[in-house]
């Protein structure tokens, strides 16, 4: 096995087409996303006590935590738990501690605050984590060590549990058997509270507080608010305060008419009125969450138009709460964001326009920032924040704010100024596809219309456009001169990347995202990614709840698909805008006349294919697996799949015919009891069955990624550990497929003159069954997801795309690495070699220079797409799901484009001297022609 | 009932599960804390592979493993570490007691080799067993640009030969004429007796012309009827 090792890393040492150093971050970019990140839990906070500068923490609705760099909203770590997606995460952290502790699901950790290691785990099997809380002070006195974890558990073990903030053991469990439902825990620096909600079989519910001591986790006391009336439902509970020294509970009722208030550890509820001239949607409780700040809070009301907010203090030796300020009613929608230091709480108001600071104390103004206008903000709201205020003797001199905006824009605000935008949206793309561009829909649309002219008037419409197009001839002309000095001095980067307009290769595609939040955006991929427009799609179908949409592109405008939607939404992707019904409809898919367009669907565990045509019809054709088997995915060969060459040329110079049926459907179907797997290829025209696989040992419970292109196809699997099984893993199996074994030889087709596999419904009878080589490879890690790369005339070499989400890469492996024709047991002839066949070996190490990804850390990824480029070498690869990801590969290196180590001035030098050399020769040589005729022989 | 009392067996003994963990240790190529905090480490069997994340202390813990054989796999985006397989199995610690206990056995594991084909034990121990792993290589994700430079043509073979044999065509003659006379006489002289250049076409001449006929009767040539005057006996006499 040493000597396979070897072998496998001279296999690596073999030329692949990877990435230059100078690329790389140039023609890639990565968004590191997090997702939505939570209002409760997002916050500034030192990595470790004595650090200058704070981290910005935060965990996302799609369960990552990650800790940015306030400076330039660079991701500094991030976890990603891939847990089921409708589990809340909760993220705590103590004051100057190096750690923060996350609970998602059953899994409470915490981590290290500078770099996210871990430095503890536990699970609580059978619970999930409702709340967490640090536990800051014990007895009055601040814990200087690392502070204890308090979190509550419903589910099979209900209970409130506090855990050793160094080891993540648990020092006392409180067990909670009344059946009600948890809610909260606070703690004050002598009592932890555990809140739940007490559902008796008739009336409202009860707030039920029950004080527990820290030290031992036993009951001290028990006490039931009334609030009969007013809860129903838990999103009535505005707020349960954790860890001020007078925690807070606030309600309201259903229609927002009164906010109740109470102390937690006090009996008294006090009741305050909303205002009553107008309709609030929305309260929202904004306190501070430090033990040693003062306790004020500030309520924020929100209605259709506007929102205004009032501040309250609490006395905490008469425990009363008073109202103390109120701050104006803005027509603008806004929110607000609490900062403490030392004692002292400040409210930062945050609307559309501008930032202004209070103080808790009084309703003075600290400072004000009016924020400039900015693309990333345009049009949308601050939903939530958090804020690092700096007050200096009574004016706030600096205030920075990561707030999350309406149109999913995770931005932070310097003062006045848009320091950073992430656009976290795009976390949780469902669905993208490629668009062109819009001069090159507009170009193609114009040549479109002369088609359907006669000739005389086409004529004059070329002519036309021609003679338009004269306009833009100054200013080309002008551009000239700063293009050459910029192509051989070399131009700045920005002006390279931005330039759109300039588009010789065909690298500027736009990618049209939908998100599972409804919205659609657009990308640029050849400028790095750039956010071209993003829309709320909810606007143009307000009572439709998109969070599956689906895209298909059309010439100009895309159409997005829901299950909650009655027909389609058409976008214009040029603009974001809806797309005028009459330009839909002229387009209409262009068919040949013969051809029929054959769609199939999984029903009832069979595969189903219909006539497009006609739909609502009986199938044409229905595939069933063998019995007990459940289909778990297909593939098709996808509609763009241009072929250069309908055969292999073989070393000895014949040539083995591909198979290019285009109407093939690789099936899978797994039985889970027997860990078996089949693989069965179909043709979707006529239902047949080309071929069938079987494998055993197959772990049916992880993914079955395949993929069909050209005349191969490809899958994966994992291996089950079941006692049989003679190695474990994963593999990876390409198949190729032949018209016939034998080279120089069309199989069944030779007899017929003119047939081809290529156009199977024009030869007759049955569709012809290909020879398929195949040849199967360990690999190092799982597969989730594999595709083929794409180019403009498939004459380059293929590239097999596969996700490893274990290393959060993307590798693109050569298809000739992966040749089913590789010779096994002995080494390549001398025929095989010029075909650069190498022996077989049973796995395959991924080699580093395949990582299309290399430092970046893809994570998440739903799909990746590829598209073809303007030129032939090169294709575009563009992956989605929680992170978003695009680049160009050349699989058989950039040929026809001249890369960055073209040095210019060196050639233009080089030339310079042979023309220099051709003067001082060219008389030298005129004198000896001449001498050669002169002198007698 | 008669069915119920193994099943019950059985899990008992897959509820007790092991624990152990893999440390990566500081090599002369690698200091563990510089690793990415994405680093994680998989046990894989069937089913969702047991994740664990990198610790402070440059650990994976694992806690909570039932028994199986798994393959151990430390993903990295910087490194290669070597795979394991580790096998955890209810062991009775003394013959007969009925104590069961976990043991965890782990050793180097090859991909794309049977899975019995194990190779070096990497440990075996109870709970808490302590694992290196291994890195075999860094990831090295950038292809080096081919860039043009005047020193690389130069190295070019076919170029060196080129200049080698245009110093010789172009150096040679200039070199003669720099000779003081006395050793360009000995020098043609040498030339001549086939010493250099011209040698090996005066010895093919004389496999040629060989007259065997005066060879057997014991005839000299002239070059070494010549060479032997040059040593003639008589002037070793004299040197005595």
């Amino acid at each position: 096995m040493r000597f396979y090792a070897a072998l496998t890393l001279a296999a690596c040492l073999a030329p692949a087409a990877a990435i230059f150093e100078d690329d790389a971050y140039h023609i890639d970019f990565h968004y590191a996303l997090l997702g939505r990140p939570k209002h409760e839990a997002t916050f500034f906070q030192k990595p470790y006590a004595g650090s200058k500068a704070s981290l910005l923490y935060s965990i996302s609705h799609s369960q990552t935590i990650g800790a940015i760099n306030p400076k330039d909203g660079a991701l500094v770590w991030r976890q990603h738990f891939s847990a089921e997606p409708h589990v809340q995460g909760h993220l705590r952290s103590g004051s100057e501690q190096d750690t923060v502790i996350s609970a998602v699901g059953d899994r409470i950790a915490a981590w290290s605050a500078s770099d996210g290691r871990l430095v503890w785990e536990t699970t609580t099997p059978g619970a999930v984590v409702e709340d967490l809380e640090i536990l800051e002070q014990e007895d009055g006195m601040t814990v200087n060590e690392a502070k204890d974890a308090i979190v509550l558990l419903s589910g099979t073990s209900q209970g409130v549990k506090r855990l050793d903030g160094k080891t993540g053991q648990t020092k006392w469990t409180f067990e909670d058997t009344s059946g009600d439902a948890p809610f909260q825990v606070s703690t004050s620096p002598t009592t932890v509270y555990y809140l739940s909600i007490h559902s008796p079989m008739l009336g409202g519910s009860k707030l039920k507080v029950t004080y527990l001591s820290p030290i031992t986790g036993k009951k001290i006391d028990q006490v039931t608010l009334s609030s009969d009336a007013e809860i129903t439902a838990r999103s009535h509970i505005l707020f349960a305060g954790a860890n001020t020294a007078a925690p807070l509970l606030a309600w309201t009722d259903k229609a927002n008419k009164v906010l109740k208030v109470n102390i937690i550890g006090t009996k008294n509820v006090a009741s305050f009125n909303t205002p009553a001239d107008v309709i609030v949607e929305n309260i929202v409780l904004h306190a501070p969450n430090h033990v040693n700040s003062r306790s004020h809070f500030l309520v924020e009301y929100q209605t259709a138009v506007g929102h205004y907010a009032e501040v309250y203090h609490v006395d905490l030796k008469k425990t009363t709460i008073s109202k103390s300020y109120s701050l104006p009613e803005l027509r603008s929608k806004g929110t607000f964001t609490t900062s403490t230091s030392d004692a002292n709480v400040y409210f930062t108001r945050i609307t559309e326009d501008d930032v202004t600071v209070y103080s808790s104390e009084s309703y003075g103004v600290l400072g004000r920032w009016s924020l400039k206008h900015s693309l990333a903000t345009a049009g949308a709201y601050p939903v939530h924040g958090a804020s690092e205020v700096v007050v200096k003797s009574g004016t706030a001199s600096a205030v920075r704010s990561a707030v999350y905006y309406s149109n999913g824009q995770w931005v932070l605000h310097r003062n006045d100024e848009l320091a950073w935008s992430r656009p976290e949206f795009l976390s949780g793309s469902v669905s993208a596809v490629w668009a062109g561009l819009p001069e090159e829909e507009a170009l193609a649309q114009a040549l479109e219309e002369e088609s359907h002219r006669n000739l005389a008037s086409a004529y004059v419409h070329r002519l036309q456009k021609h003679i338009q197009d004269l306009q833009y001839l100054p200013a080309w002309l002008q551009s000239i001169p700063t293009r050459l000095l910029g192509s051989v001095f070399g131009k700045s980067k920005g002006a390279a990347i931005d330039d759109i307009k300039l588009d010789t290769f065909g690298f500027h595609k736009l990618v049209v995202v939908a998100t599972e939040d409804g919205r659609l955006a657009a990308l640029d991929v050849g400028s790095r990614g750039k956010v071209l427009w993003n829309v709320d799609l909810h606007q143009f179908a307000p009572d439709a709840n998109l969070n599956s949409p689906s895209l298909k592109a059309h010439r100009g405008y895309v159409e997005v698909k829901d299950p909650s939607l009655t027909g389609s939404i058409y976008i214009n992707y040029t603009t974001g805008s809806r797309a005028s019904v009459a330009n839909v409809k002229e387009q209409v898919l262009a068919l040949s006349e013969p051809q029929k367009l054959v769609s199939f669907t999984l029903v009832d565990g069979s595969l189903k294919g219909f006539l497009e045509s006609r739909s609502s019809s009986e199938p044409l054709w229905s595939f069933s697996p063998a019995p007990g088997e459940r289909i778990v995915a297909y593939t098709a060969r996808p509609l763009q799949d241009p072929v250069a060459s309908i055969g292999k040329v073989l070393g000895d110079r014949s040539v083995l015919y591909k198979y290019l049926n285009p109407n093939i459907v690789l099936v899978s179907a797994v039985i889970d009891s027997a860990h078996t797997a089949a693989v069965y290829l179909l043709d979707s025209a006529s239902g047949q069955l080309l071929h069938t696989m079987s494998h055993s040992d197959v772990d049916t419970s992880r993914p079955i990624p395949s993929t069909i292109s050209e005349h191969w196809f490809s899958y994966s699997f994992t291996t089950a550990a079941t006692a049989g099984a003679s190695s474990r893993g994963y593999q990876l199996i390409v198949s190729d497929l032949y018209e016939s074994p034998l080279p120089d030889d069309r199989g069944p087709l030779g007899a017929t003159s003119n047939s081809s596999t290529v156009q199977p419904s024009s030869s007759t009878g049955d569709v012809i069954k290909p020879y398929i080589l195949s040849q199967s490879y360990q690999i190092p890690a799982e597969i989730s997801h594999m595709t083929v790369t794409q180019t403009r005339q498939g004459i380059t070499n293929r590239e097999l795309l596969v996700t490893v989400p274990s290393l959060n890469s993307i590798i693109g492996i050569p298809r000739h690495d992966i040749d089913p024709r590789r010779p096994i047991g002995r080494d390549p002839n001398a025929q095989e070699k010029e075909e650069g066949l190498a022996h077989y070996t049973p796995s395959i190490q991924w080699d580093p220079k395949w990582h299309l990804t290399h430092k970046y850390e893809v994570i998440g990824v739903k799909d990746v797409i590829s598209s073809e480029s303007g030129i032939e070498s090169t294709s575009l690869i563009f992956a989605y799901g929680l992170d978003i990801f695009g680049t160009r590969v050349a699989p058989s290196f950039a040929f026809d484009i001249l890369g960055k180590g073209f040095n210019k001035i060196s050639m233009l030098i080089t030339v310079a001297a042979l023309f220099v050399g051709v003067i001082f020769v060219a008389p030298l040589v005129r004198r000896k022609q001449i001498n050669s005729l002169w002198t007698i022989p | 009932m008669h069915i119920s009392i193994p099943t019950l067996a059985t899990l008992v003994s897959t509820s007790t599960a092991a624990r152990f963990l893999l440390q990566i240790p500081t090599t002369a190529n690698l200091n563990p804390s510089t690793l990415p905090s994405t680093t994680h480490a998989t046990l894989q069997s069937s089913g969702p592979p047991l994740d664990a994340y990198l610790t402070r202390s440059n650990t994976f813990n694992f806690a909570n493993v039932s028994a199986g054989s798994y393959l151990a796999t430390v993903h990295c985006r910087d490194h290669i570490f070597e795979p394991l397989r580790i096998d955890v199995s209810l062991e009775e610690a003394v013959e007969g007691s009925g104590d069961r206990k976990e043991v965890v056995k782990v050793w180097q594991t090859f991909l794309g080799n049977e899975w019995d084909n194990k190779g070096e034990s990497r440990g075996e121990g109870g709970n808490g067993l302590v694992v290196e792993a291994r890195v075999v290589g860094t990831k090295y994700f950038y292809q080096e640009r081919g860039g043009f430079s005047p020193l690389s043509f130069l190295k070019n073979p076919m170029i060196l030969m080129a200049v080698v044999s245009m110093g010789l065509m172009f150096g040679m003659p200039k070199l003669m004429e720099n000779m003081d006379p006395e050793m360009k006489e000995e020098f043609e002289e040498m030339q001549k007796n086939g010493v250099l250049g011209s040698g090996s076409t005066n010895t093919a001449s004389q496999i040629q012309n060989f007259d065997l006929a005066s060879w057997m009767a014991g005839k000299t040539t002239d070059a070494s009827s010549a060479n032997s005057r040059g040593q003639s006996p008589a002037g070793q006499a004299k040197k005595r």
